[in-house]
């Protein structure tokens, strides 16, 4: 499902030359995984994931998704390959101005979802994450657990093929860390791809599942079945 | 398609609601810049006026010998008047002549007097002629030079009135190109300021935009609403505009009634009610959209 050949990826760093964030990365991701990806702030996790939404393109090698060579990709078709993958942010990333049940819908919208079926499919995913009863509720009405509920309800509405989840838990408590990996494994055994960026060694050793650990944008372990975070 | 229009106005029109001060300053510096852009036509208008009122003071006269026969003096009327330049001709007999200036000296006793111990009237009959364009009158005078019957002709005044003809037209030309080079300089200043304003409204939004593309939204899924929401801004301000202009142009009006007492503000801007609503509502999307295309397009790389 998704494929890395060889793939490194340098920032220019004005007036202090280069930085390769990642170094001929190979990796083979299939349908229905769930992945850990772990390693120490800059070990290049988020980079890596970045080139799977298309923010960022390789220097050198392929990347793959779908058998959809990203390399190619024409920037009119690059909407069309994020509305294949949901995304789950630290910082949530959510839309300030609209409602919790417009930050859902708009991402149906710009799917081209008809008005009835996105009235119809928003509360019931938000019924799924526990938002039920904050479908009017702006983003600064909700604490940093519910934001975190609402982003990955938003990541799920158009049920994509692979969620990319960057340091989900990086700002909650325990309780609502618990809570977002429980909704991410319960997403996981519906048949959804995750990817999860993460350096909560407990969260990590909690869902022992693929853990893939990075270093200096470098692939230094690949543990396939019941990993754990080692360092 | 009429679904996605509609969701493109709803959305445009919730954001401006939800961003209400931002809305309201767009809004307001929109309706200053209209306000400028109202106040340009007013001294485009008057200008206009100013520099028609001169021209039509400007005329040249063809006096005729005592001895010119009426129908010889009517011939060479038709004559000039079948010039392509000329914008009018008025014949003036000579009894019209004389009764005119009697009667704009009816309270002169002694003109009344001298006038009438003379046995025969004094005056010339002339033809009054005005030209489309005061650069006209020299090449009037000079046909009428050419004239079969210039024998008859006793004077023509374009001579003496060369410098003056020449000096409205010099004064004409000025303010028409002043005129054009400050409306040119306001209305960039204007768009300069609108485009700066709308820019920073989106400004605001960058970080949704942004969002925006990572969810998946398309360059027009996204601008859409914004240019809306930019013609929104024009569409309000252009409306508060007319609602704020009247007032003032009907305030101003008699005092520029009092220093040019033919021209009357208010007047041209309610006969022209329907123009003037529609130019301002087209400086108001065209600027309100455009800055929006402009200004959207640098958050839309990612």
């Amino acid at each position: 499902m998704i494929k890395f050949e060889d793939v490194s990826a340098v920032y220019h760093v004005k007036g202090n030359g280069e930085f390769k964030a990642l170094d001929e990365i190979n990796l083979h991701i299939k349908h229905g995984e769930f992945v850990s990806l772990v390693g120490p702030s800059g070990a290049g996790k988020s980079t890596l994931l970045k080139l799977l939404t298309h923010e960022l393109k390789p220097t050198e090698g392929v990347v793959t998704v779908e058998g959809m060579n990203l390399n190619d990709l024409p920037q009119s078709e690059v909407p069309y390959l994020r509305r294949k993958i949901g995304t789950v942010y630290q910082d949530f990333k959510l839309l300030s101005n609209k409602t919790t049940f417009e930050n859902v819908a708009f991402a149906m919208e710009v799917c081209g979802v008809e008005p009835e079926e996105i009235a119809e499919d928003v509360p019931k995913v938000l019924g799924i994450v526990g938002m039920a009863d904050k479908m009017n509720n702006f983003p600064h009405q909700l604490s940093g657990g519910e934001k975190q509920r609402l982003a990955v309800a938003r990541a799920l509405i158009h049920r994509p093929k692979v969620i990319l989840a960057d340091e989900p838990t990086g700002n909650l408590d325990m309780v609502n860390t618990y809570d977002v990996v429980k909704l991410l494994t319960k997403i996981n055994e519906l048949g959804t791809t995750i990817i999860l960026a993460t350096h909560d060694h407990e969260v990590v050793n909690a869902i022992g599942r693929r853990v893939i650990t990075m270093d200096t944008g470098k692939i230094v372990r690949d543990q396939m079945e019941q990993g754990k975070y080692v360092i | 398609m009429k679904k996605k229009i509609k969701r493109i106005f709803d959305v445009a029109w919730t954001n401006f609601r939800r961003n209400t001060y931002t809305s309201i300053g767009t809004t307001g510096i929109m309706v200053l810049v209209l306000i400028l852009f109202s106040g340009l036509m007013t001294v485009n208008f008057l200008s206009d006026e100013i520099v028609s009122s001169l021209q039509d003071k400007v005329d040249v006269s063809a006096y005729f010998k005592q001895d010119a026969n009426e129908n010889e003096i009517l011939e060479v009327k038709k004559d000039v008047e079948a010039m392509p330049n000329v914008k009018s001709v008025t014949y003036i007999s000579r009894e019209q002549a004389l009764a005119d200036f009697k009667a704009r000296h009816a309270g002169d006793a002694l003109i009344q007097d001298s006038l009438a111990e003379l046995a025969e009237n004094p005056l010339q009959a002339s033809l009054n002629i005005k030209a489309k364009d005061t650069s006209k009158y020299a090449e009037i005078a000079n046909a009428l030079e050419g004239n079969k019957y210039r024998t008859l002709i006793d004077k023509i005044n374009y001579y003496e009135n060369e410098a003056v003809i020449q000096r409205v037209e010099g004064i004409a030309g000025g303010l028409k190109n002043w005129g054009l080079l400050a409306t040119l300089v306001l209305a960039v200043i204007a768009v300069l300021v609108t485009f700066n304003t709308i820019r920073l409204t989106i400004y605001n939004q960058k970080q949704e935009i942004e969002i925006m593309r990572l969810v998946g939204g398309s360059n027009w899924q996204i601008k859409a609403p914004y240019l809306v929401e930019g013609a929104v801004y024009g569409v309000i301000a252009a409306g508060v505009t007319a609602v704020l202009f009247y007032p003032m142009a009907y305030i101003i009006s008699p005092r520029i009634a009092s220093l040019m007492p033919e021209v009357s503000v208010i007047s041209y801007f309610i006969s022209n009610f329907f123009q003037y609503i529609f130019l301002i509502l087209l400086a108001g999307v065209l600027l309100g959209t455009a800055s929006s295309l402009i200004a959207i397009r640098k958050f839309l790389k990612i």
